[in-house]
């Protein structure tokens, strides 16, 4: 395979594919990379096509139109979607103040229990969200196992808890609780305790150490934590219409309605939209700040 | 840092973790709880403890209709995603080749992705091809998801590959297949395992796509939700404690064979 | 010396690889010969790795040829090829016990279990290993342990030349000065070629047959190691042992050359025809100090501004009018001198110990 000490020309562009086409990181790539575009973005792009279509109607091949993007704001689509940015920030927040500390204990404090803690954490993970919400209902209900307890330990009695926006916000935090956990971790364990010892030696406060040295390097943890959660919890479903009954819309319901119920393929097209850019911008900004190499291929 | 207060907030933070771990381990422990009564609606304390609804459960055509289609699926979708995910976990981990890091992106979007959305997106899809929905097509749904995290996962294990131990039995004279039957298989084994196990068990209990794509098939998560929505009974909870159960049966058994594979390589 | 009349086993005919627009190896001629001990030296970069590479076949030459024995072997791959080579990181199988890493290229070749089983005991005796090792794992041997452990795979295979990329880099002193010992003592009892890559000259000469210095893709000398040593042919070559003393020179007439930097002029020990501009190199070891630089051809004036210890060795740095840089000085501990910084001070030099180069 010796190639011609030929001149400067440099070879054409289909040498270069070819060449680049036997990498064997890319053949490699290649056969999960054509099941993600008929499985992925075939799909997207459908939906992006549907959003163009006339309201009601449920074939591909008319007219492009804008009327559902402009149905959003004049018939009120943006309801479900204010719901659930409503929602997931308010579950971001909570899920910031449980898993802080939690994560310093893992990667501070726990030593070889830390270990022990991730696998109890990812656990769940493994088993259905549905089991483990209606858990929470089976809890929750009026003579259920909370109301129940309470009833025969103390003589009290607690109206039903379920079916509540407050539901729904545990049914989040709960779910995705591990989300916000494990990158806090990672987050946190890059963090060098001989910074802080340093700061604390010239003389700065728990406060200034916090503020000055913990948050800034924990910060790509912390955003990521936060973001990961917030799409997330976002485009979730199971949440809202196990413990939330009719409680409110999020707006993975209210596309799953215009789909179903409603028979109204292009206003769920155009909400999956809203709600796939909205997503998606957020997806990039995380994609830029995080390397992913230097994440994993730390272990 | 100062001794005592060190040590209560060291203190606190433990306690506030097992509390937490309690807050998580809440609601599976409700489901089992709720399985072990005789009555056929809930409510608690439970005045009748029997397991009647266990032999109910295994009994009952439906039930093994939906864990027949459960399981068709989940072993499908594993062994595609072994196989897909394997290739991918090299292009991501292994191999340094030009458009690797925004490969590493592209896999990652599915999982960032609302699954609810997913799942009827690719039901427009199958329904503009022309092909109707079932179990089949609950297959090809859950691997868009999950061919992407068992690539993460082996990803893991492949990024500590050394890709000398390849190079070295190579020059010692092996062919390329005995290369990656005594050397890359048995190294990266532990990876394709843990991939293969979250396969299995995430797709068993997937809910949103399956919801979109089964079609006339059922799943175990699906007939869980509508008893769950509508029409109540005790199967909810036998059943999801069943699963459980035998999701931590998988689990445990796993961890033990990597035990078993540390201490014999001590 | 060993071999050298046994002719060239390993030919390489101007060979060139490059990566991309990156030029790795710019053209190298150089003949390997059978039973020798051939270290290629270089600083990082200059190729010594890419060359080893494309003798073992993880390479191929962009263009120019291998020869081994005669036969061409640019096409044959890896694991065709007689040669077997002892990698940086040692890449010893962690799934493996040391004896199934050791009878490796035995079990891929096919040989059975009860003769497998002799080789790897023959080979752990002749690597000064326990034969209880058979059944540890690699993770819990010792750096020594594992680097014997990898050798003794690569001789398991029994391979006509063995290629080592670096592998006692990463090791402690003593260590590596044991190990280096052993190496030229297997490679006597073996009688197998070695081609050894290494950053230290220093290390090259304690075990070298015969040692190529590398430069930016070039091989600038190949020699014994006194040849390097005493006859360097260039001022890289030269320098590249350590701190010397380099003057630019011009020739002043038959027997002496002239500082460029001030002008002073030293006697040289051999024929300045056709030599009109270069350097005189002196290593800090032949430049004498005090009373024992009496009597010596080459002398000059300056001040003493720096000691040194080395051990055995005291070395001074010694400030000359005229010249930038500080002269470097030797002697051993119990030659006779005292000195305190400041002092005026004379130093010298035997022409004989005066090297020149063009480069």
């Amino acid at each position: 395979m010796a190639e011609a000490m030929a001149g400067p020309t440099s070879p054409p562009w289909h040498a270069k594919a070819g060449a680049w086409l036997r990498q064997p990181g890319v053949l490699a790539a290649l056969p999960t990379t054509l099941f993600l575009s008929i499985g992925f973005a075939g799909p997207l792009v459908i939906v992006l096509v549907y959003s163009f279509m006339p309201p009601r109607t449920f074939s591909m091949f008319q007219a492009p139109t804008l009327v559902n993007f402009v149905s959003v704001v004049t018939d009120s689509y943006y309801i479900s979607f204010f719901w659930s940015l409503g929602l997931s920030t308010v579950t971001v927040v909570l899920l910031l103040l449980v898993c802080y500390p939690i994560a310093y204990g893992m990667a501070k404090l726990f030593g070889r229990w830390a270990n022990l803690v991730t696998v109890l954490v990812a656990l769940p993970l493994l088993i259905s969200e549905n089991i483990r919400l209606f858990g929470w209902v089976l809890f929750l209900l009026k003579n259920g196992i909370l109301d129940g307890s309470l009833q025969a330990l103390f003589g009290l009695t607690i109206p039903s808890l379920v079916y509540s926006v407050p539901a729904i916000v545990l049914g989040l935090t709960y779910v995705y609780l591990p989300f916000m956990l494990f990158p806090l971790v990672i987050g946190l364990s890059m963090v060098p305790q001989s910074l802080k010892e340093a700061a604390a030696d010239l003389g700065a406060t728990r406060l200034q150490i916090f503020r000055e040295v913990e948050m800034p390097l924990a910060m790509p943890g912390i955003l990521i934590g936060a973001m990961l959660t917030f799409i997330l919890t976002l485009g979730s479903l199971a949440e809202s219409k196990i413990l939330g009954g009719q409680a409110v819309v999020m707006i993975a319901d209210d596309i799953e309605s215009a789909f179903t119920y409603a028979q109204n393929w292009p206003k769920g097209a155009v909400l999956s939209v809203l709600l796939i850019v909205f997503s998606g911008v957020l997806v990039f900004f995380l994609f830029r700040r995080i390397d992913l190499d230097r994440i994993i291929g730390r272990r | 840092m100062g001794g005592r207060r060190a040590s209560i907030a060291r203190l606190l933070i433990v306690l506030w973790t097992l509390v937490i771990l309690a807050f998580l381990y809440l609601p599976m422990i409700s489901v089992v709880l709720a399985s072990f009564t005789k009555k056929r609606y809930f409510s608690f304390p439970i005045t009748a403890w029997d397991t009647v609804w266990y032999e109910k459960a295994l009994e009952s055509l439906s039930v093994r209709n939906i864990i027949a289609t459960s399981l068709s699926v989940a072993v499908m979708v594993t062994a595609f995603s072994v196989v897909l995910g394997f290739c991918s976990a090299l292009a991501f981990a292994r191999y340094d080749w030009k458009g690797r890091k925004q490969f590493q992106k592209m896999i990652l979007l599915p999982i960032f992705f609302p699954q609810a959305v997913l799942g009827l997106a690719l039901l427009l899809w199958f329904t503009n091809i022309g092909i109707v929905t079932s179990w089949k097509t609950a297959v090809f749904a859950h691997m868009v998801w999950i061919v992407p995290i068992v690539t993460l996962i082996m990803s893991i294990q492949v990024y500590s590959f050394d890709p000398a131990l390849e190079e070295a039995a190579f020059d010692l004279g092996a062919s390329r297949r005995q290369v990656l039957k005594e050397i890359t298989l048995p190294i990266l084994a532990p990876g394709i395992v843990s991939g293969a196990i979250f396969a299995f068990l995430l797709s068993w209990g997937n809910f949103p796509l399956s919801l979109f794509s089964t079609g006339a098939d059922q799943t175990v998560p699906e007939w869980l939700y509508a008893k769950m929505v509508m029409g109540y009974t005790p199967l909810v909870p036998t059943l999801g404690s069943l699963t459980m159960g035998g999701a931590a049966v998988v689990v445990v058994l796993v961890l033990i064979g990597f035990q078993i594979r540390r201490m014999r390589q001590r | 010396m060993s071999g050298v009349a046994s002719g060239p086993i390993l030919q390489l005919r101007q060979i060139v690889k490059k990566f991309g627009d990156f030029t790795a190896v710019a053209g190298v001629d150089l003949d390997i010969y059978e039973g020798e001990f051939f270290t290629l030296v270089g600083p990082s970069g200059s190729g010594k790795t890419t060359m080893i590479r494309m003798l073992v076949g993880m390479e191929r030459p962009t263009s120019g040829d291998i020869y081994l024995h005669g036969q061409r072997i640019n096409e044959v791959p890896a694991n065709k090829r007689p040669t077997c080579m002892v990698f940086q990181s040692l890449a010893l199988f962690p799934h493996k016990s040391v004896g199934e890493n050791i009878e490796f290229p035995l079990k891929i070749a096919g040989v059975d279990p009860a003769k497998r089983r002799l080789r790897v005991e023959e080979l752990l005796t002749l690597l000064r290993l326990p034969l209880s090792a058979y059944g540890k794992a690699v993770q819990q041997c010792s750096g020594g342990e594992q680097q014997r452990v990898a050798l003794a795979r690569a001789l398991a295979f029994d391979p006509e030349i063995l290629f080592f990329d670096e592998p006692l880099s990463a090791l402690d002193f003593r260590l590596r000065k044991t190990l280096e010992k052993e190496l030229k003592d297997i490679h006597r009892e073996t009688g197998k070629t070695f081609v050894f890559i290494t950053h230290s000259l220093e290390e090259a000469m304690v075990m070298s047959d015969r040692i190529g210095i590398m430069k930016e893709g070039r091989i600038v000398q190949v020699g014994s190691p006194g040849e390097i040593y005493n006859e360097p042919s260039n001022k890289f070559v030269a320098q590249f042992m350590g701190e010397v003393n380099t003057l630019e020179v011009e020739t002043a007439d038959a027997a002496t050359v002239r500082n460029l930097a001030d002008g002073r002029t030293y006697r040289v020990d051999r024929n300045l025809d056709g030599f009109e501009r270069g350097f005189l190199i002196i290593r800090p070891e032949v430049v004498k100090i005090g009373e024992l630089a009496r009597g010596l051809a080459n002398r000059i004036e300056g001040t003493l501004f720096n000691d040194y210890s080395l051990g055995s060795r005291i070395q001074y740095q010694v400030r000359v009018e005229g010249d930038g840089v500080p002269w470097l000085v030797e002697r051993l501990q119990d030659e006779p001198f005292e000195a305190e910084p400041g002092a005026s001070v004379v130093i010298g030099w035997r022409p004989e110990d005066g090297i020149l180069v063009r480069d």
